[in-house]
């Protein structure tokens, strides 16, 4: 990592200075770093649980390169991922999202270590954001979602630009497929342009209000999405692997999708 | 002829591992909010960097980053409205339409962000241009505002403030950040003051402003009806207004309408609302926006 | 900050110069300063029933020339795995020196090299990241094969850009093509790997080196072929290609000498 401001983390002067390292002499390449792997990620949350899902098909250019390549992680978790409390998912190029999920594991589990307690999603979140906006001028080509239950035990979820802009959300589609699902959950999950029958008329008519929904309907609607999505791109396929967090842990679901 | 030897010899391989200090900064949990940031290691980084993100200049480029659009903050009589709307735009695609684009900063005196409540203490930003960008420097700043306040025992100034985020803005000059921010505050020392501050280093202090794509319309209905007197009601209503223009006719600006109020005792939250209604209410009722057709 | 919306938030022009798109050139070899000069074509293996197969030819083509003719491709690691490269040659022999000192101080270790094919793929896509975040790759597409910690078979691959993935049957170059095509049709996804024998296994290898032989102009009909087992790792170098027929060559206008 070039460092672009000598800067002392524990001293409270912000460095002004450019006095750049230069251990690595600056190479000229003209080399393509990034790649796109394609497939598609989906999370939405509910009064008490919050559902990743992805589908595992991994790409280049017009080839699969292989049906199961998962693309939700546990994050803060042993090698099995067991005891973990947070999901992250990375769609975009795989490697830098690898590397991405691998540097938000060792970041979550050195706080818990060193603060004897494990991180909030909250905290998480906003740790993420930070990773990502550390690469701020040589981006990790991800779109990333992060999913858990918050303080009051409630489904959390947050949405991120590659270099870390987030919000909290109740659902966020990513990757290939987003311009073909978020406009479902738009309709589904927030009822956007919904409203009550007989509740008025033209203008007056009341919208619809969204509600936190059951975990057997995000379910089906989670199936929905990436069946539709199947359909109609040709980066989405193969599989569908679903990771549910409630307050008893992380169930994960695998649902087959068509392998055309 | 240690030294001969040593001249003429190679190691096989470089070390492929990560360095000492690389593995130290993995594995640190300190220092979350850093100046450190990784390179492309090629010469000109800010060319790579425009060659991956620039979506206007290229549509196909890789990496889209979302955008923050309209914001505008004036000062009157009865303090600083601050409002914006809430739609973020990465090309031409709608990444969100619930993008919080005020955002408190100073964490010691900031409270729930509720609609309505008591006065908050501290300062507002807005966010326009990169909301990566945006949102980070902002934290930056609060973290600089928050240990002001600590080492100080009072609250920082706006002016200090700005220029913590002009000063950044200006050393980062070049490197393709993209904000176009507004710090809105009162302090006792300052009374209701506002500064300007954009990724060219720009640090103006003002009345009005309006940033972002969809400035040209706000300022046009905001400069018709400004006036220092206005009371607080009016105020609150020209911004919403304001904002509304924009959201109607800039196609990256809309969603909701985010309105906050700042006073002596900090700033109260005037809502986050839903556009659509509140455009037909000022159609209908109060018959502007004729240029469009209520017919069904 | 002008009032031009479209160019608002968005590197200007008079202060980043103008666009240079150069930077978005994607991956074709003669664009690059650092390209790959002596390479090797596909890398093609399969899980069977108990084991890997791994197969590549001994070419080493500079261009469009037949360079090298008795270039080994395939490397066996300590007891446990066998690494199968395409791409650059240097970068090869590279990567080769990497790990035989990894293997030499493995040793030197009280317990051995315990290293696995799963650990030695950990590293080598970590490597092979790395290099690209310096923008100095090192272009090759690799296979890895062997048996993880479970002693179950292990087969994966990583490429120049750390990009990593696996599957029951992979090939890399031209193989991604021709071969996955042959091995998907042979061993179906949905079949378990433990009906594949080892026999079967070897066969449907020597048969995709012989389409690639008849199709890939940059391919060689000797070739080196690996199976490991839980028994060890049997090499077979400088083997040939057999029963070929080109008959078919016949009906094609342009393959072979036509009139018309």
């Amino acid at each position: 990592m070039t460092s672009l401001i000598d800067h002392n983390p524990h001293s409270n002067s912000i460095g002004f200075s450019f006095s750049q390292s230069t251990n690595a002499g600056t190479k000229e390449h003209s080399f393509y770093p990034y790649t796109d792997n394609g497939g598609s990620v989906l999370g939405i949350t509910g009064k008490d649980f919050a559902v990743l899902a992805g589908d595992t098909r991994s790409t280049s250019g017009y080839n699969i390169n292989s049906r199961y390549v998962p693309k939700v992680f546990k994050i803060g978790g042993d090698e099995d991922g067991e005891g973990a409390h947070i999901l992250l998912s990375v769609v975009g190029f795989a490697a830098d999202g690898l590397a991405l999920k691998e540097k938000l594991d060792a970041v979550v589990k050195m706080y818990k270590y060193q603060h004897g307690k494990p991180m909030s999603v909250r905290a998480c979140a906003q740790r993420l954001s930070t990773i990502l906006y550390g690469k701020r001028f040589f981006p990790y080509y991800v779109q990333a979602i992060l999913a858990g239950l918050d303080e009051e035990g409630k489904g959390a979820l947050y949405g991120y630009d590659p270099v870390g802009s987030y919000e909290r959300e109740q659902c966020r589609a990513a990757g290939a497929a987003s311009s073909l699902i978020m406009p479902l959950l738009d309709n589904q999950v927030n009822l956007k342009n919904q409203y009550i029958p007989g509740s008025g008329e033209g203008h007056a008519l009341e919208a619809r209000k969204p509600e936190p929904m059951p975990r057997e309907t995000v379910e089906q609607l989670v199936r929905d999405a990436f069946t539709s999505a199947v359909e109609r791109h040709i980066e989405v396929g193969d599989g569908l692997q679903m990771l549910v967090i409630t307050a008893n842990g992380i169930e994960e679901i695998y649902h087959p999708l068509k392998k055309d | 002829m240690d030294q001969l030897v040593r001249q003429y010899t190679r190691s096989p391989h470089q070390n492929e591992f990560y360095s000492e200090q690389e593995q130290h900064d993995l594995t640190e949990a300190l220092p979350p909010l850093s100046l450190k940031f990784s390179l492309p290691p090629v010469a000109n980084h800010s060319a790579f960097l425009r060659a991956m993100t620039d979506d206007h200049s290229n549509p196909n480029c890789p990496i889209k980053l979302a955008h923050g659009t309209t914001t505008l903050a004036f000062r009157f009589q009865g303090g600083i409205i601050v409002c914006t709307d809430s739609r973020a735009t990465a090309g031409n695609w709608i990444a969100s339409q619930t993008v919080k684009k005020v955002i408190p900063v100073s964490r010691l005196s900031r409270g729930e962000d509720k609609p309505g409540s008591d006065p908050v203490p501290g300062l507002l930003g807005t966010m326009a241009g990169g909301a990566a960008d945006c949102q980070y420097w902002l934290r930056y700043l609060s973290q600089q505002c928050t240990l002001h306040e600590i080492r100080h025992k009072r609250r920082i100034t706006v002016a200090a403030a700005s220029k913590i985020l002009a000063n950044l803005t200006y050393a980062y000059k070049g490197y393709g950040l993209s904000m176009g921010t507004m710090l809105a505050g009162v302090t006792p020392q300052e009374g209701p003051a506002l500064y300007y501050i954009d990724s060219d280093g720009t640090r103006l202090p003002g009345n009005l402003f309006c940033v972002g794509s969809g400035q040209t319309f706000a300022y046009g209905v905001l400069d018709a009806n400004y006036r220092y007197d206005l009371t607080e009601e009016e105020a609150l209503e020209l911004g919403r207004r304001s904002i509304l223009a924009a959201m109607h006719r800039d196609a990256y600006s809309g969603g909701f309408i985010n309105l906050y109020h700042v006073t002596e005792a900090g700033w109260v939250h005037h809502g986050f609302s839903d556009m659509n209604p509140i455009f037909w209410k000022t159609k209908l009722e109060k018959g502007e926006f004729s240029n469009v057709t209520s017919a069904l | 900050m002008n009032h031009f919306p479209g160019t608002w938030g968005r590197p200007r022009d008079d202060v980043y110069g103008p666009y240079d798109s150069s930077y978005l050139r994607s991956t074709g070899p003669k664009a690059h300063t650092q390209s790959p000069a002596v390479t090797g074509t596909s890398v093609i293996a399969v899980k069977f029933n108990g084991g890997v197969a791994i197969a590549a030819d001994n070419l080493a083509s500079y261009g469009s020339l037949a360079r090298f003719t008795d270039v080994k491709r395939l490397r066996v690691f300590g007891d446990a795995a066998v690494v199968g490269f395409s791409g650059d040659v240097s970068d090869m022999q590279y990567i080769d020196r990497l790990l035989e000192s990894m293997d030499i101080r493995e040793n030197y270790s009280a317990h051995g090299n315990q290293l696995n094919a799963k650990n030695l793929h950990t590293y080598l896509s970590k490597v092979l990241y790395k290099r690209r975040s310096e923008f100095n790759p090192l272009w090759n597409h690799i296979l890895v094969a062997g048996f993880d910690g479970e002693k179950k078979p292990f087969l994966s691959s990583a490429d120049l850009l750390g990009t990593t993935f696996s599957a029951p049957h992979l090939a890399t170059g031209f193989g991604a093509h021709l071969a996955i095509p042959i091995l998907r049709r042979l061993f179906p996804e949905e079949r378990p790997i433990e009906e594949i024998t080892k026999e079967d296994a070897i066969k449907a290898l020597k048969e995709c080196l012989k389409v690639l032989w008849y199709r890939d102009a940059r391919s060689l009909d000797k070739y080196s072929l690996a199976v490991i087992t839980q028994e060890g790792i049997e090499v077979q170098e400088d083997q040939q290609i057999e029963a070929q027929s080109w008959a078919f060559a016949e009906t094609i206008k342009g393959y072979g000498a036509q009139t018309v």
